[in-house]
């Protein structure tokens, strides 16, 4: 991993700039505050996923110089199915493709290897285990892919984000964005208790489980 | 303070400059009480206070350039507020995935209304939501063939639209009225006299039930609204009106009645808006103003004053309209 000049400061304006001005004032997100991911050296997100704006406002959250070493991890199905689609998240998000489908389970295009790599090469990720968006307002659940790779590096902190109003602001299959109040809450920091990957995914779980009965959008219940 | 906000504005009478200049004097005597009490009392925790203030100096900064400067700036800025403020009350109150169409339409009625606003087309302005959006938006909703819970979308849109952009453009109408002989502030003195004293009285109930407040008004809505901070809210509110009543062109009498009308109709507003927060169960609408919570937390009163106070003196002071 190597700090080039071009892609951080295109990234740096695009996001911090101009994503986030429109994301803030126009679409309403209400960004919590973030320096505190300053201090760690390498970490984990994991998020929940109900829309195409959640990588999006997650990068705009972060501290703009931390900004050219965090890879949202993304299928390659979907995000990378044209070379041009592939260059250009490549550039614009530093994505990295992983295949879902895939059937082997060992070389290096295998998902959790190449995640693996990523992770020993310095850069930071942003991950949905959920896999895929989902429902509006709705957590499935998480695979475990994110546990295994935990329980193989024990030193990496994993951070948990809950994000709620996403899914009304642009659900699956709309095609325009609502402005919605949609809010991101970020958890601390956290390293796995165990190395076995069942408990780290308990851990993971309970972690959730605290931050939606705190802050998830409460829908009029149908009693009448 | 005088001579150098004459010379800031040009355009703008004595008497806009005058009440311009109290409440930038006001605001920084508070400042500086403030940091003498942060400096020589630390242990006093007036954090919040602090924080409040500093908001004060953004909101008051930028509507004093959103207002006084340009004359379409104005309305744009107005505009910017009702969008913000309705697209915070529909994310309080909460849609369905088969509202969002109507939504989009609601948020298309706000450059509208401000534009008929602009353009001084009063007959097709006052109707334009209560109207034509109130039959557009349910055949709107109906096309989407959801009928679940349909009724109150049908009505959860058209009076969030009603509070936020009808309510608030009033505001901005208030600039278009026509000038009156021999009264030189014009609309921007309404609107200010209308924006200064529903804040002062906020503040007014504030400090007054604070200090004397004992008898609860509406226990179950708002627990600190008292009776005695409703009523010395009022009082206060009708005699600071009545001293900056040269902003309008209201007679001595119909001041007083504008004024306690104001303090009254804001008071309303004030606990409808906590009324919904008590509903929804959060303490505040957003966290887009530090230190007072959401946009609607600090105009609550002024969506309900403004139509309020736009046609009290439509009434009274323009009668040939």
């Amino acid at each position: 991993m190597e700090k080039k000049f071009l892609q951080p400061t295109v990234m740096r304006v695009t996001y911090k700039l101009i994503f986030r001005s429109i994301l803030k004032y126009f679409v309403g997100i209400q960004y919590p505050d973030c320096s505190f991911l300053k201090k760690e050296k390498q970490f984990v997100i994991i998020a929940n996923h109900n829309s195409h704006l959640d990588t999006l406002s997650l990068m705009t959250a972060l501290p703009g110089d931390l900004l050219w070493k965090v890879k949202p991890v993304a299928a390659e199905d979907y995000f990378g199915n044209t070379k041009l689609k592939a260059k250009f998240s490549n550039f614009f998000i530093n994505t990295l493709l992983i295949n879902r489908k895939s059937k082997s389970t060992d070389g290096a295009n295998y998902s959790i290897n190449k995640i693996i790599a990523a992770i020993d090469e310095g850069y930071s990720l942003i991950l949905f285990p959920e896999g895929t968006r989902g429902e509006p307002e709705q957590m499935s659940r998480m695979k475990s892919g994110i546990a295994r790779i935990l329980a193989q590096r024990p030193n990496l902190k994993y951070v948990p984000v809950y994000m709620t109003g996403m899914g009304k602001s642009l659900p699956k299959g709309t095609p325009f964005i609502l402005p919605y109040n949609a809010s991101l809450h970020f958890g601390e920091p956290t390293l796995a208790k165990s190395t076995d990957s069942h408990e780290i995914m308990d851990q993971i779980v309970d972690d959730f489980n605290k931050m939606v009965a705190n802050f998830a959008i409460k829908e009029d219940d149908d009693d009448d | 303070m005088r001579k150098f906000l004459s010379i800031l504005f040009p355009t703008q009478s004595n008497e806009v400059i005058l009440v311009l200049a109290i409440i930038l004097i006001t605001l920084i005597n508070v400042s500086i009480i403030l940091f003498f009490v942060k400096k020589f009392f630390p242990q006093k925790n007036i954090d919040e206070v602090i924080n409040r203030t500093i908001s004060w100096w953004k909101m008051i900064g930028i509507f004093i350039c959103a207002i006084f400067i340009n004359n379409l700036a104005s309305y744009i800025c107005l505009g910017i507020l009702s969008f913000v403020a309705f697209r915070e009350l529909y994310s309080v109150l909460g849609f369905r995935q088969s509202d969002r169409g109507a939504l989009l339409l609601a948020l298309v009625a706000i450059p509208i209304q401000y534009t008929l606003a602009y353009i001084g087309w009063y007959g097709c302005y006052i109707i334009f939501i209560p109207v034509v959006m109130f039959l557009l938006l349910p055949s709107i909703l109906v096309f989407r063939q959801d009928t679940h819970r349909i009724t109150k979308s049908m009505a959860m849109v058209q009076w969030t639209l009603m509070l936020s952009v009808f309510g608030l453009s009033h505001l901005a109408y208030l600039l278009s009225m026509p000038d009156i002989e021999g009264f030189s502030s014009g609309g921007r003195g309404l609107l200010l006299f209308l924006v200064f004293l529903t804040e002062i009285n906020d503040i007014m109930q504030f400090v007054w039930g604070k200090t004397f407040g004992k008898h609860k008004i509406l226990p179950n809505v708002s627990p600190n609204k008292t009776w005695e901070g409703f009523i010395g809210g009022v009082i206060s509110t009708t005699i600071i009106g009545y001293f900056i009543g040269f902003l309008t062109p209201l007679s001595p009498q119909n001041v007083i009645l504008v004024s306690a009308m104001i303090a009254i109709v804001g008071f309303a507003g004030d606990v409808v808006i906590s009324a919904i927060k008590r509903d929804k169960g959060i303490k505040d609408m957003s966290d887009t103003i530090p230190g007072h919570g959401g946009i609607f937390d600090r105009i609550d009163s002024l969506s309900f004053t403004a139509p309020a106070f736009f046609h009290l003196v439509y009434y009274i002071a323009y009668p040939h309209l």
